[in-house]
């Protein structure tokens, strides 16, 4: 919201700018809770810009469009070469003298066309006051020639833009902020009083329906008849502009300039064009029609509250008023409303068809309702001041009067407790007198009386410590340190490991990503998630912003390979990178539960080359493993005397045969495999993509606690090698499981050192070797023993795969 | 010729010969060299060698003379070639050392470091800034209830301040959080007080544009406890502040409006770019608003069940993105989800 400096000082008596600046006012609205997010100087704008009187003018001697003109500019007569064709001799134009800045450019004196011009007249497009660029501005004869444009036009004055909170629907007017800055800064705070109460409802020539009370607690309404119709006073229009208002025509810019004052919305009906004299306030009825001034047609139904007269609606309450009956050139009477509507209700209209006004922004946040009539008579007051209309004539007034006066009582104590500083009871109650809350000490509590539009938002005990610590200055309180007596800081144990394993995944050299929580129904199509029951069961959003944010994932794997596919494009091709996130999956009925469940996941995606060509190292491609010792990294840090074990798995979007679910002591807790080559391409990447993903929550809370130390043995180990033929389909977990079987309690460690396939063997066969270590831990082992093991080992291997112990 | 001048012949070839290999030994420079001396002195052609095995043919008084006097002088010969030899073996050998040339500068064999986010890396800074205040880490889930994300928060139904949160529905009543605020409410619906938490988490607001992202990161902060007050909310936010963006920096309360604390307030800390004369980093004001904070509203304990006039609270929130831009100088709030390497890269 904007105000303008003068436009307050209206209500503030003997305000003085030198001891207090606009930057000081700025500075203290800030500190107060009124967020002060701009302030503009906008009289600098018009500097050199003065009234001047066209004396006389004559025809350019050598370029037809143009004329010479002489511009008495108060204390000489200039000569200004002009293009404009619509003044006569005696206007009083708006003339920019050499040094002022229009339009951006610095006017000068110079030639034009062989003629000396020693300025500019301007057009009301190039003052910024409109859009209006036909011919040059002229102005009235109450505009004294010499003398500064802006002052006289009402724009030599200070913008401040302001952030109201919602919580203050008080200050959404210069009246409510000229309160604030005279409870700051004790400046006297003075508004026009009017007597309004002896012409209320003195005839029923007009009536005032109202269907509901609680939606519409007043509405007050005033005829003026036989407007004169005249163009609204410049410094008007100008402070409009100033606050961001289009000027349209008296009576509508009336209708602003106090709603923007009092911060009461008012809106004006021909009346001539309403059907009957009798204003009903009812909900609409279903599928009612109304245009609206904004040219928009809305469908309204049995929720939204509707102005009517006795045929159909002519506005939607408190939000926009209908095309049908709007103030139009020809208008000679007008029904001016000044209403008070039911906040929530307002608001809920407002989000439902989608249109917010500066009437709604106000009524939903619950304005007062004596403000109506104040409006009402500030809206005579000021209409009268330019057109002489007069006060006089009825005021009705349909209003359901309720409690506006509120009794608090602050206790002292309290405000120590809450602020932990004893403010004395009497800057207390300066503090209120300054915000007129009525107020009486009384020993150890005040009792106060909270103004009417204060009524909402001061209900109880700590709204008022707020205020006084609000006035009283934040920047006044101690900063205290709390004590730190029985207890300590800490993360959790299962925090504790998530931050470990973030910082080992780094380590491996993968990069974090972090990804919207969302995806789209094509994507779920794409990766044939709805298929898997593990992936399915995706929470629907019921009002995304787009298609892609329907879904919440169930998988981390459609983004991070949408992370793989952007970076491919910024050419970054070898990629390592995974995401920790939640994902989330829909409950069934039967978990009594509305929330979706929700699962900390790891994704970790891999491609490209996984060894850089280097002056001392061949480039080499990702391959499976490289993901695989990823997850065994991790798996060795927390997992010891752990079975971890890769099983095949038949997941849509891996391929066919590359395509695992990992599990750990036989529990599963993710899912490993190769990204299915189609997805890839699809995706438009031109590489092997690897994927794991793991159940973060599994896998942390299913970690052996209580680790213990075991001596270290001193006897000698026997490392004996061995390697066997067997066919391509056995697989190395069942020829090391099989030996381990075999090895009795000696044998201690089974290691894979190599795999050959080639002439030396058969076709269809790989050649394995292993390392076995063999130890006792309590004495030294006998050659014998170890022979008798392994002999036992060949054997049950030839058994189970037919495998020979290659020569 | 006597004895004696056989003796005294004998001795001066040895005394010769003596200084010949003295002599020469000086000049040896080589391995190969020292061979050769060697050879030359103590080989089978040697004087002293020949001198020796012809001992028989002199007279026997003459023998022990001449045989301790040789065998003197090729001790003397055989120590001082070792002597040499082991010098010039250390010469050679740090000789050989020094032909093993590798070039110091190029590059090692790559052990690749991945970075962390630097949403993570801000958050974990944050929490144990707050660990070291004795704060615990809280969490809670990201699909709330309506209940618990607003009208516990004295949110109810048809509050203005609604109008702020865009909110994404899955239900009428289930919602995505659109603070990390209800964790407040869940945790002292378990908990008793002294409570000393941060809850940090993704949230989520209906809102796309160059200034706002479907979803983002906060770090929310409650403290519940006998005799907590706004000086202590101060002392707090401060230490915190100073922590993250540097002791030079200062810091200012604003009063401000949230409806599920009272009172409230918005903090600052000074613009770091034009020292708080004013730029266009912190529109002309000197300040950059990093966290909005408050006394927990006694109404809130009425829902958990605390007595409002036995404990109080202060709260606080903060968008990690936002204290991620400001410590870093990030002009781009799109770029924290774009998840390019380029940029996760840097930090
Ligand atoms: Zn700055």
């Amino acid at each position: 919201m904007k105000v303008t400096l003068n436009w307050i000082k209206e209500f503030l008596d003997n305000y003085n700018q030198n001891t207090i600046s606009p930057g000081d006012i700025a500075n203290m609205l800030t500190m107060s809770g009124t967020e002060v997010k701009k302030i503009e100087n906008t009289g600098s704008k018009y500097e050199n810009i003065i009234i001047g009187k066209i004396v006389d003018f004559t025809k350019h001697p050598s370029a037809d469009k143009l004329s010479l003109c002489k511009v008495d500019t108060g204390t000489r007569i200039a000569s200004i070469v002009c293009g404009a064709k619509n003044f006569k001799k005696g206007d009083i134009v708006v003339t920019a003298l050499p040094g002022a800045v229009v339009n951006g450019m610095t006017i000068k004196e110079n030639k034009i066309r062989g003629q000396i011009s020693e300025g500019m007249m301007c057009s009301e497009m190039e003052l910024g006051l409109s859009s209006d660029s036909e011919g040059i501005m002229i102005l009235d004869n109450s505009f004294r020639v010499g003398e500064s444009f802006s002052k006289l036009a009402g724009l030599d004055d200070v913008v401040f833009e302001l952030e109201v909170t919602p919580n203050r629907p008080d200050c959404l007017g210069v009246i409510g902020i000229a309160r604030e800055i005279s409870a700051l800064t004790g400046i006297e705070f003075k508004i026009p009083e009017y007597d309004l109460d002896k012409r209320l409802n003195i005839d029923s020539n007009f009536i005032i329906e109202i269907e509901d009370y609680n939606l519409c607690p007043r509405y007050t309404a005033k005829i003026f008849e036989n407007i004169t119709n005249i163009q609204t006073p410049l410094w008007m229009r100008n402070r409009l502009l100033m606050c961001d208002i289009r000027s349209i025509s008296l009576i509508v810019d009336l209708t602003n300039y106090i709603m923007l004052e009092t911060g009461q919305p008012l809106h004006a009906f021909d009346k001539d064009l309403l059907h009957s004299n009798k204003i009903v306030v009812r909900r609409a009825k279903e599928g009612e029609k109304i245009k609206l001034i904004d040219d928009s047609m809305r469908i309204l139904d049995n929720d939204i509250l509707v102005i009517a007269d006795e045929k159909k609606a002519v506005a939607i309450a408190g939000i926009m008023g209908g095309k049908d009956t709007e103030i139009n050139p020809d208008t000679k009477n007008i029904l001016l409303e000044a209403a008070n509507f039911n906040g929530p209700s307002i608001m809920r209209t407002s989000k439902k068809i989608g249109l917010r006004s500066e009437a709604s922004n106000r009524f939903e946040k619950k304005i007062d309702p004596l403000l109506t009539l104040y409006a009402v008579g500030r809206f005579e007051d000021v209409l009268n001041k330019i057109t002489g209309y007069g006060i006089k004539g009825c005021i009705y007034d349909n209003y359901k009067k309720t409690e506006r006066k509120r009794n608090i009582v602050l206790r002292t104590d309290r405000v120590v407790q809450i602020l932990g500083k004893d403010i004395d009871k009497n800057t207390i109650s300066r503090i209120f007198t300054g915000l007129k809350i009525e107020n009486r000490i009384r020993d150890k509590e005040i009792d106060t009386i909270v103004p009417s539009w204060r009524y909402e938002d001061l209900e109880r005990e700590i709204d008022l410590i707020e205020e006084i610590a609000r006035i009283y200055g934040y920047d006044k309180f101690d900063s205290i340190p709390t004590t730190v007596t029985g207890r300590r800081g800490k993360y959790t144990g299962y925090q504790k490991v998530v931050r470990e394993i973030r910082q080992s995944l780094c380590d491996t050299g993968l990069s974090e990503v972090i990804n919207y929580s969302f995806y789209s129904n094509d994507t779920i199509k794409k990766f044939k998630l709805d298929l898997e029951k593990e992936y399915s069961d995706n929470v629907e959003i019921i009002n995304p912003i787009n298609e892609n944010f329907r879904y919440l994932r169930t998988t981390l794997l459609p983004s991070l390979l949408k992370n793989v596919r952007e970076n491919i494009n910024h050419n970054i091709k070898d990629i390592g990178i995974f995401e920790i996130s939640k994902i989330f999956k829909k409950r069934s009925d039967e978990d009594n539960d509305i929330l979706p469940l929700e699962i900390n996941k790891i994704g970790i995606i891999l491609t490209g080359k996984r060894v850089q060509k280097s002056w001392n190292e061949e480039e080499r491609d990702t391959d499976f493993y490289d993901l695989k010792g990823i997850l065994e990294f991790i798996y060795d840090k927390y997992y010891s005397n752990s079975i971890l074990k890769i099983e095949e798995s038949d997941y849509k979007f891996f391929h066919p045969r590359i395509n695992g679910s990992i599990r750990i002591n036989g529990k599963k807790m993710g899912i490993i495999g190769k990204i299915h080559p189609l997805l890839v391409m699809e995706a438009e990447i031109n590489q092997d993509v690897y994927y794991m993903e793991l159940n973060l929550d599994d896998f942390v809370n299913n970690i052996r606690k209580g680790k213990k130390y075991k001596p270290i043995t001193s006897f000698p180990a026997i490392d004996i090698d061995l390697a066997i033929v067997v066919d391509e389909e056995i697989k190395n977990d069942d020829i090391v499981n099989e030996i381990k079987k075999c090895g009795s309690s000696l044998l201690k460690n089974v290691r894979l050192f190599d795999i050959y396939r080639g002439p030396q063997i058969e076709k269809n066969k790989k050649s394995m070797a292993y390392s076995l270590n063999f130890r006792e831990d309590s004495r030294t082992l006998k050659d014998i023993e170890v022979e008798i093991i392994v002999k036992r080992i060949l054997e049950n291997l030839g058994k189970k795969f037919n495998a020979k112990i290659r020569e | 010729m006597d004895d004696k001048e056989k003796i005294d012949d004998i001795n001066k070839l040895i005394d010769s010969e003596l200084i010949n290999f003295t002599r020469e030994l000086d000049n040896v420079k080589s391995l190969s060299e020292l061979e050769s001396i060697k050879t030359k002195y103590t080989g089978k052609k040697s004087f002293l060698t020949v001198t020796l095995r012809n001992i028989g043919s002199l007279p026997g008084q003459l023998r022990p003379i001449i045989g301790n006097k040789s065998n003197a002088a090729r001790k003397k010969i055989e120590a001082d070639i070792l002597k040499k030899e082991q010098i010039l073996k250390g010469v050679e050998y740090e000789k050989k050392l020094r032909e093993e040339n590798i070039d110091l500068s190029l590059p090692g064999r790559g052990i690749k470091a991945g970075k962390k986010n630097i949403i993570s890396s801000v958050i974990e800074e944050i929490e144990e800034i707050f660990i070291g205040m004795g704060f615990e880490i809280a969490e809670g889930p990201e699909v709330e209830t309506d209940y618990y994300n607003f009208e516990a928060l004295n949110t109810p139904a048809d509050h203005p301040a609604r109008s702020l949160h865009d909110t994404f529905f899955v239900s009428d009543r289930v919602l995505l959080r659109t603070h990390t605020s209800p964790v407040q409410i869940r945790y002292m619906e378990k908990n008793k007080p002294p409570i000393f938490i941060i809850v940090p988490g993704k949230v989520y607001r209906r809102d796309y544009d160059v200034t706002h992202t479907p979803m983002f990161t906060q770090i929310e902060g409650l403290v519940v406890d006998k005799g907590i007050n706004f000086g202590n909310l101060k002392w707090t936010i401060e230490t915190f502040a100073y922590e993250i963006f540097g002791k030079k920096r200062k810091v200012r309360f604003r009063p401000h409006y949230f409806p599920f604390t009272e009172p409230s307030a918005e903090v600052d800390v000074s613009c770091n770019i034009c020292g708080g004369k004013g730029c266009r980093s912190c529109s002309g004001s000197g300040w950059l608003e990093i966290l909005g904070a408050g006394m927990v509203d006694p109404n809130l304990y009425k829902f958990v069940g605390y007595d409002p006039e036995e404990v109080s609270g202060f709260a606080f929130g903060m968008g990690i993105e936002r204290i991620c831009m400001l410590k870093y100088g990030i002009d781009d709030l799109r770029l924290f989800f774009e998840n390019d390497l380029r940029f996760i890269d840097q930090f």
